[in-house]
């Protein structure tokens, strides 16, 4: 359990992110945001709710409701389009999601986990979600016939007419020198940092991949310099 | 039904299923206006009366004419002052682009490019929708686009990286912006290697959460000096900025845009299969109008303008019956987290909300979507209904897909139907095609691709950087 000065100060971050005036103008209480909320249907978690503990500025309700409560929302922002106060609750909870990973939180720890295999594929190829990732034994629950012709992965992607989409690692081709700017991005934006905060082994693979990335790519660079020399 | 309150209403159901709302007609059944209680006393005015009154009533309270105040301005207006400040590069759309104008919701003319296009992919869509991409390519060259000069698709690009955030908030708002201005760059300057100017490309955005990110950072970088200074550095440090300054696109322009600025010539030069006989309903993507909603297109002409036009337009245009269901706005269940880790959310809502709503009151042959996750979610978990009691199918797809079908593209090569789990191969058969057929003529075309002969739609070499 935080201390109050503990969830003042997390408090203080939500409040100090350069978005919260615009997702945050007041709120009448309607409840419009919940009811036309999806996961306010199936979770104990309403919109409604977390813009009134923002609003009223209840630190301790505020440091519960990030326990679980904001993991629930399904960032469709239909609240933002419906509020009549032109808040964004689902814009809020993005930001408090992203202190809770700041202040290290226990909640979101548990909740990125199983996310592991995402951040991996983004992380170091610049691709969310790839092919081999959508396999019937990854998602029992698609049931048998997951696709309609049956056969070798690498055959059937060759059989779709985009080059760049003949792939079965990434969902498309991206080219070396891409992925190697976008560590520089993950770097210099303090993902990579945020990455190690909330999975230490995740981030020790990521750092591997990543050095091994760059040194292919250094080598293709000195290749193409011979290459020029000659 | 009794003629007891004023204006038309649905009373011969034309136009559709049930909670169908045509423009003009209200749509009760003769209990008074729909919303309102016994007290409401009906005008007793005549059929051409109500007509007028609601026509004026349509013209004063016309919801593109409030005042917005201060709090909802045009983002592009400060672009414009930002690049006369020396600020930033716009990449302009251009006549060269051949745009076409259409209207967003509140009535700001948005000008949708329609030639020299760079393919911004979707990673959900080519991971595992490719129909969406591959149908999209061949309209393209269907209207005589040459690759290389009027699209390019290439490896220098990633994902917009906003899945990820959304599903799990790591991430934030400088590299999600770093991650839009370095592939937005790339689009500028691609056209370079392949013999053009500057900004002959203009990106097109497939994935509906790409383009809603993309929108919502652009207004962020717009507003927030501090933001763009911070990733002025990072730019500059990947060498991606023209001049010393960031390129930000005049518009953010999504795919389904492109098809509903083309659904005309889609359905007047293209189509050769009558779809008038196949009921199709409407998921539009929550990322698409829910997010920075004042740049989604709407049209009087499509559903009186008081839903996005997206999807119901082309479906219009192919001439199919375009039905509604009363959960037409609910989002699909996709969630980013909860596809991966919440998945008894994801398939109850998407079957509760969405499958059973849309086969239930709309009988539907088909759901049209216009983005990634909609269509994984809608599609992939309609087996495990049967679990829950609710053995609901329908087929999905992308409105793309649907259009391209009705040109007579092959289901398989073409439209990659094969990667559907939902039953497709109904709508197919429906829509007067061999499904056996087609299948048994792909299943001959693997063996060429295992022997090394691929068909391509474009020249293989252009995606990385090659000549024509
Ligand atoms: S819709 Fe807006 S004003 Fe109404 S309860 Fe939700 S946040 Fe508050
Ligand atoms: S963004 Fe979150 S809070 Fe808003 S409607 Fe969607 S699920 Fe609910």
């Amino acid at each position: 359990m935080a201390t109050y000065a503990e969830m003042q100060q997390i408090f203080d971050d939500i409040r100090g992110d350069f978005r919260y005036d615009h997702d945050l103008n007041g709120c009448l209480n309607c409840g419009i945001c919940t009811a036309t909320c999806p996961s306010a249907q199936f979770y104990d978690y309403s919109p409604r709710e977390i813009v009134q503990l923002l609003w009223t500025e209840n630190v301790e309700q505020i440091y519960d409701a990030m326990q679980e409560k904001i993991w629930a929302c399904a960032q469709c922002m239909t609240c933002a389009a419906r509020c009549p106060f032109k808040n964004s609750p689902g814009g809020l909870v993005a930001i408090m999601r992203e202190v809770a990973i700041k202040h290290e939180m226990q909640s979101a720890k548990d909740v990125l986990r199983p996310f592991g295999r995402v951040m991996l594929k983004l992380i170091t190829t610049g691709n969310q979600l790839s092919p081999d990732m959508i396999q019937p034994d990854h998602f029992p629950d698609w049931g048998p016939n997951i696709q309609k012709v049956e056969g070798d992965l690498q055959v059937l992607r060759k059989a779709i007419p985009v080059k760049t989409l003949q792939t079965v690692e990434t969902a498309w081709e991206v080219s070396l020198k891409t992925s190697v700017e976008m560590y520089t991005i993950w770097e210099m934006t303090g993902v990579l940092k945020s990455l190690e905060l909330m999975d230490e082994n995740l981030f020790d693979v990521i750092e591997d991949f990543i050095d091994e990335k760059r040194e292919d790519y250094e080598d293709w660079l000195e290749e193409q310099e011979e290459e020029d020399d000659e | 039904m009794s003629e007891q309150t004023p204006g038309n209403h649905n009373q011969n159901g034309e136009g559709a299923g049930a909670g169908t709302m045509k423009p003009g007609y209200h749509n009760t059944d003769g209990q008074g206006i729909a919303g309102h209680g016994s007290f409401f006393q009906a005008t007793d005015l005549s059929q051409e009366e109500a007509v007028k009154a609601t026509d004026w009533v349509r013209k004063h309270v016309d919801r593109r004419t409030i005042d917005l105040g201060d709090r909802m301005d045009d983002v592009r207006e400060h672009m414009y002052e930002l690049e006369k400040d020396g600020q930033i590069i716009i990449h302009r759309i251009t006549d060269q682009h051949e745009p076409a104008t259409v209207q967003t919701l509140f009535g700001w003319d948005k000008q949708v490019p329609t030639k020299q296009l760079w393919h911004h992919k979707s990673c959900g869509q080519c991971g595992n929708i490719p129909g969406y991409p591959t149908s999209l390519l061949w309209f393209m060259n269907k209207f005589g686009f040459e690759p290389g000069k009027d699209y390019l698709d290439e490896t220098d690009q990633t994902s917009c990286t906003a899945w990820n955030y959304h599903g799990s908030g790591i991430g934030n708002v400088e590299s999600l912006a770093a991650v839009f201005l370095r592939n937005f760059h790339q689009a500028y300057v691609s056209g370079k290697q392949h013999g053009h100017d500057l900004g002959h490309f203009y990106p097109l955005v497939h994935c509906g959460t790409s383009f809603g990110n993309y929108k919502e950072i652009r207004k962020f970088l717009v507003e927030s000096a501090e933001l763009r200074e911070k990733v002025t550095k990072i730019l500059g440090k990947l060498g991606r900025l023209v001049d010393g300054k960031l390129v930000i696109p005049e518009e953010i322009i999504h795919y389904s845009e492109w098809v509903h600025v083309m659904r005309n010539r889609i359905a007047s030069e293209l189509q050769t299969i009558d779809v008038s006989n196949i009921r199709t309903t409407a998921h539009v993507a929550c990322h698409y109008y829910k997010m920075v909603h004042e740049d989604a297109i709407y049209d009087q002409s499509v559903l009186g303008g008081n839903r996005t036009a997206i999807i119901t337009s082309t479906a219009q245009a192919l001439g199919a019956q375009v039905i509604d269901y009363s959960t037409w706005y609910d989002c699909c269940g996709f969630g980013f987290r909860h596809i991966i880790s919440e998945r008894e959310f994801t398939r109850s809502f998407t079957m509760d909300r969405k499958i059973r709503v849309a086969r239930e009151e709309a009988n539907a042959d088909v759901m049209l979507a216009n983005d990634t996750g909609c269509v994984t979610t809608m599609d992939k978990n309609q087996w495990i209904g049967k679990a829950h009691n609710q053995n609901f199918q329908i087929p999905i797809m992308a409105e793309v897909q649907f259009a391209a079908l009705a040109c007579g593209a092959d289901p398989f090569k073409i439209v990659q139907l094969q990667w559907h789990a939902s039953p497709c191969e109904d709508l197919v058969e429906k829509m007067g095609m061999s499904w056996s057929e087609a299948k048994k003529t792909f299943q001959e075309y693997l063996k060429e691709v295992e022997a090394g002969n691929i068909e391509y739609l474009y020249n293989p070499e252009l995606a990385y950087g090659g000549k024509v």
